[in-house]
């Protein structure tokens, strides 16, 4: 390549660049008959499996909204991007989705790393970011587009330590080594020292981490009244198996993930695993949730977990924003603004409003379960 | 403090077995297998399938497991390692990585992703010692590892195969002179080692209780780590390497905690190596020139670009992200900070011919610098890019002068340590860098008050730099200190015996390379706006590499187009979201196949004889000598 000729090229981008700031992609908005909701999700890689449960989720709701006449008399769609649940793919698809004109919301990431990658280019584009998975804190700091109805991790954090201290005074906890793990420990630890829990023993753990036994060792010597997990189901099987079968622990856990692959992978160690959950179908009630119940073993034949319910409701809600005003961009965000009559099928279901400063759901709040003959069931303990 | 010491040994024995495999190859072919781990784990997914849904008895499960990998070991052999033989290790290590994500991706389709409960075919904690439970199966994996130790280096001492894959490790021309079938013993020495690392796959796959069929790479990488320690080559040195290992990060994360796991695997690997630069058991390289360089330039036919092609192909470069809409911009941007990285690898990686498998890391330091000094300091995205690039250079040039003592491959291996350790620091300085809870609402780029907040304006702010980045290449690639740089590339012997020192001069390229690795990070984290150090992962330093790799090792503009091919072509290939990563996979073995001097060679062939390695001879007094292995193949 010649000096001389990439000088010049450079001259060339750069005042092409200067002129190209004055031009922006304001995508005329002609939505069509149908109306999409953009769903960014792994469907490949290390989270597929939270991919497929998602996807049951919207597909189930999707029915549901459209036999009972769309949103505003359109048909609603749900066009999946698979990102493996990866920053980089996010980021990338993000102006794709956003440049699309009959995209009216997005749901998802699975990761809140990932989703963060996303958010930004939403945020400019005027579309909604509906991050129904995503509990951090922090994660709708990007703007005013960006919701969650996830339970948050503040709430969800003080809950579980709430159920802790009723039982133990000293206790070991161990939680996953990355954002939301560190930030759940945080709200854990802060809410133990005000209840006057004592954490005898705490340390974090690499998600991709064979052998726990260097922390846990330490951790059974510590003499807890009970230890704690924060983490996900895989890695909270990882944490019982070898507390109970390589360490001869014998105490209370509380740990684990409302996943089928929790109790599959922990086997008999997983009874008597008590854990925070968004969703139980265990003495529910409301009757919009128990009909969802029904339509989702008939169409899967099996029970719904935490996360098929909240990506299910996550359509359901946004469906239910739009037909409020009306099916656009702006509409959604009309609505959330307005709204306080929002289907709720966490928890124990009803309805819910968001908090207008943070755009979280603060009001919405987990259910007690545990492990009893290899299924979950409600825990009032 | 026992008990850790027990649970360090049994993990390592895991390590160990895996190890064992890898240090086969390693000795037979001089190639480093990337590809051994995803056959590991290819090994458990297949006992996981035998044992638990179809039911059978722990030994036709192992037996059938050894047969499977054994057979897939040969068959990577044959089609993808052996046709690269004759080609530089780098292409061939390159192709298993590929071979590799393959492996781990098909493991995926044909077994599902998710984690599992693997079947207890062997009671895994029915024996106790000082607080810690284990089981038989850790004592037939003991048994099984030293075992196929012993029986190995029998094997290789008395058995005539066996000695045939000595003299062949020893040196290939003089062992094919003497007669022996040297593809047959890489064969044989393929079949071995899979099947061994088949077996490891059932016992860690016991030790390990869940499994997922993702595992491949990274434990393929920690056993090739253990096989360094230990020394390459030596089977002994593997098993010790394993060992050792395994207790030394059982210890360091008791005392520690897990965050620290990164920095003690690869910080005792750069400790040993520095320390004793062949591994514990291994012989110190007596190669005097880096066996990993990518000078693949001899058999390539040049593309050459008429001068103005080039203000053409920028017109289009520009055009390109307004005529095709957001997604293609934010696409392309990232090809642009990919190419950027990997433009300013060619200086140390092809004119210096030293590999670096650590990209990720001044990828990383650019990246954080840029976005703190944004967050905090509200500096102008202009002087964050260039600090960002300053400190990448500074901070991993200085984490890496341990790195410059060694020589042969354990240079490009002490490279992969750098890398993994950077981003572990990066983690664990936790009030600086807020660690894993990552860095949100990093500022959009704004040059001159003026916020880029489109993928269009991103896109043409990264082709600038891009630009940039080819100019200085290009200048210093053409001036004196180039030549120096080039001069070591091409015969480290000529160039030291003329006073160069080698060893500064990398450093310097190096030096320089980190600079524009810096400036991609911040580029990524200006657009990515959130970073953790997830972000960074081994698998970017895999990329870069193979983008420049891809592109002619010695070609800049080459880098641009591995970019397009390799960050571009993933994202084309979404049509077929199940199958991308294998396409993409697929699409590296072949153009490392069958046009393994790169797409862009930018050398006549025969103008640079020395650096050629298809076409080098063996000069007549080596032959005479004839003993020692090498850097001629």
């Amino acid at each position: 390549m010649k000096a001389k000729y990439l000088v010049i090229a450079i001259t060339a981008a750069a005042l092409l660049g200067t002129s190209a700031c004055a031009e922006d992609a304001a995508n005329a908005e002609q939505p069509g008959e149908v109306v999409k909701i953009a769903a960014l999700y792994p469907a490949t890689g290390q989270y597929a499996e939270y991919g497929k449960m998602f996807e049951e989720g919207f597909e189930l709701a999707l029915e549901k909204v459209n036999a009972e006449g769309g949103v505003k008399g359109k048909t609603l769609d749900v066009v999946y991007y698979d990102t493996q649940s990866d920053a980089k793919q996010d980021a990338a698809i993000a102006p794709q989705i956003a440049a699309d004109p009959d995209v009216i919301a997005v749901v998802g990431d699975y990761a809140s790393g990932a989703s963060k990658a996303a958010s930004p280019t939403f945020q400019q584009a005027g579309l909604i970011h509906y991050a129904f998975n995503n509990s951090a804190a922090s994660f709708t700091d990007t703007g005013d587009k960006v919701w969650s109805p996830a339970i948050g991790q503040d709430v969800q954090q003080a809950f579980t330590a709430d159920t802790v201290a009723k039982a133990a005074k000293r206790i070991a906890v161990v939680y996953i080594e990355n954002d939301w793990g560190k930030e759940a420990f945080g709200y854990f630890k802060a809410r133990a020292e005000q209840t006057g829990t004592e954490i005898v023993y705490e340390s974090s753990y690499l998600a991709d981490s064979t052998d726990l036994s260097p922390i846990l060792i330490p951790a059974r010597d510590s003499k807890p009244d009970a230890i704690v997990q924060i983490g996900y189901g895989p890695d909270g099987a990882l944490v019982i198996n070898t507390l109970r079968d390589k360490l001869g622990y014998t105490g209370p856990y509380y740990g684990g993930q409302q996943l089928q692959e929790y109790i599959d992978l922990a086997g008999a160690n997983a009874e008597g695993s008590i854990l925070a959950a968004a969703f139980i179908n265990d003495g529910v009630t409301d009757p919009k949730v128990v009909q969802f119940v029904e339509d989702f073993k008939a169409k899967y034949g099996k029970e719904p977990g935490g996360f098929q319910v909240t990506a299910y409701q996550a359509i359901i809600d946004l469906s239910h924003l739009a037909n409020l005003t009306e099916p656009t961009r702006d509409g959604i965000f009309q609505a959330l603004q307005t709204a306080d009559d929002i289907p709720l099928y966490l928890g124990d279901g009803g309805t819910f409003t968001f908090n207008q400063t943070t755009r979280k759901a603060d009001n919405i709040l987990p259910v007690n379960i545990t492990v009893k003959d290899g299924k979950f069931v409600r825990y009032d303990g | 403090m026992l008990d850790t010491l027990i649970a360090g040994l049994i993990h390592g024995n895991a390590y160990a077995l895996v190890a064992v495999g890898m240090s086969l190859i390693f000795g037979v072919t001089n190639i480093a297998n990337f590809a051994h781990g995803s056959v590991f784990a290819l090994g458990t997914m297949i006992a996981w399938f035998l044992a638990g849904p179809l039911g059978w008895p722990a030994l036709p499960t192992i037996l059938a497991v050894v047969f499977a990998t054994a057979l897939v070991g040969l068959v990577i052999n044959l089609l993808v390692v052996s046709p690269l033989i004759k080609a530089p290790p780098i292409s061939a290590l390159l192709a298993t990585l590929a071979t590799g994500l393959i492996l781990d991706n098909v493991s995926q389709l044909v077994f599902g992703p998710e984690t599992r409960a693997f079947p207890k075919i062997l009671p895994t904690h029915n024996l106790q010692l000082a607080g810690v439970r284990f089981g038989t199966s850790d004592l037939v994996m003991l048994g099984v590892t030293v075992f196929s130790m012993a029986a190995l280096a029998a094997f290789l001492k008395f058995g005539k195969s066996g000695q045939a894959i000595r003299a062949t490790s020893q040196d290939a021309d003089a062992a094919r002179q003497m007669g022996i079938p040297v593809k047959r013993i890489q064969n044989l020495s393929f079949l071995i080692a899979s099947g061994l690392g088949g077996l490891a796959g059932v016992f860690v796959g016991l030790f390990n209780s869940n499994i997922n069929p993702a595992t491949g790479s990274i434990s393929g990488l920690t056993a090739f780590v253990a096989a360094t320690i230990g020394g390459l080559g030596s089977i002994p040195g593997a098993v010790v390497g394993g060992l050792t290992l395994g207790v030394l990060e059982s210890v360091g994360v008791f005392w520690f905690g897990d965050g620290v796991h990164d920095i003690i695997t690869f910080g005792v690997l750069l400790l040993v190596l520095v320390l004793r630069p062949g591994g514990l058991f291994g012989k110190e390289p007596e190669i005097s020139a880096e066996p990993l360089t990518g000078t693949f330039l001899g058999g390539g036919r040049p593309i050459q670009l008429p001068p103005w092609s080039v203000l053409a192909l920028v017109a289009a470069g520009l055009v390109l992200p307004f005529a095709g809409g957001s997604y293609v911009a934010a696409t392309g941007t990232q090809v642009l900070a990919y190419a950027i990285a990997a433009v300013g690898l060619t200086l140390i990686s092809g004119s210096a011919g030293q590999i670096i498998l650590g990209a990720a890391g001044p990828i990383a330091i650019g990246a954080y610098t840029s976005a703190l000094l944004a967050i905090h300091f509200q500096l102008p995205f202009v002087s964050t890019l260039i600090l960002g690039g300053l400190a990448a250079a500074v901070l991993s040039s200085i984490l890496t002068i341990p790195v410059w003592k060694l020589s042969g491959h354990y240079v490009a291996i002490g490279t992969i340590g750098v890398g993994m350790i950077t981003v572990a620091l990066l983690r664990i300085a936790e009030p600086l860098t807020r660690g894993s809870y990552g860095l949100t609402a990093i500022p959009f780029p704004d040059v001159f008050g003026f916020a880029l907040v489109s993928p269009q304006q991103q896109y043409v702010l990264s082709f600038v730099v891009l630009l940039l980045a080819l100019l200085a290449v290009t200048r210093i690639r053409a001036s004196h200190l180039g030549k120096a740089i080039a001069a070591i590339g091409s015969d480290p012997v000529a160039a030291r015996s003329l006073g160069i020192q080698a060893a500064s001069y990398k450093a310097l390229a190096y030096a320089v390379s980190a600079f524009f690795a810096g400036l991609a990070g911040a580029l990524l984290a200006h657009q990515y706006t959130y970073i953790d150090p997830t972000t960074f992962p081994v698998t970017m330093s895999n990329l870069v590499l193979a983008i420049a790799v891809l592109g002619g090792l010695n070609s800049p503009v080459g880098a641009v187009l591995g970019s397009i091919v390799l960050v571009g072509a993933p994202e084309l290939l979404r049509v077929v979201p199940q199958a991308r990563i294998i396409a993409y996979g697929l699409v590296l073995i072949l153009i490392i196949r069958f046009r393994p001097q790169g797409i862009f060679a930018t050398t006549k062939p025969g103008v640079n004889h020395a650096a050629s390695r298809t076409r080098y001879r063996r000069p007549r007094w080596q032959l005479a000598a004839g003993a020692e292995r090498s850097w001629v193949e």
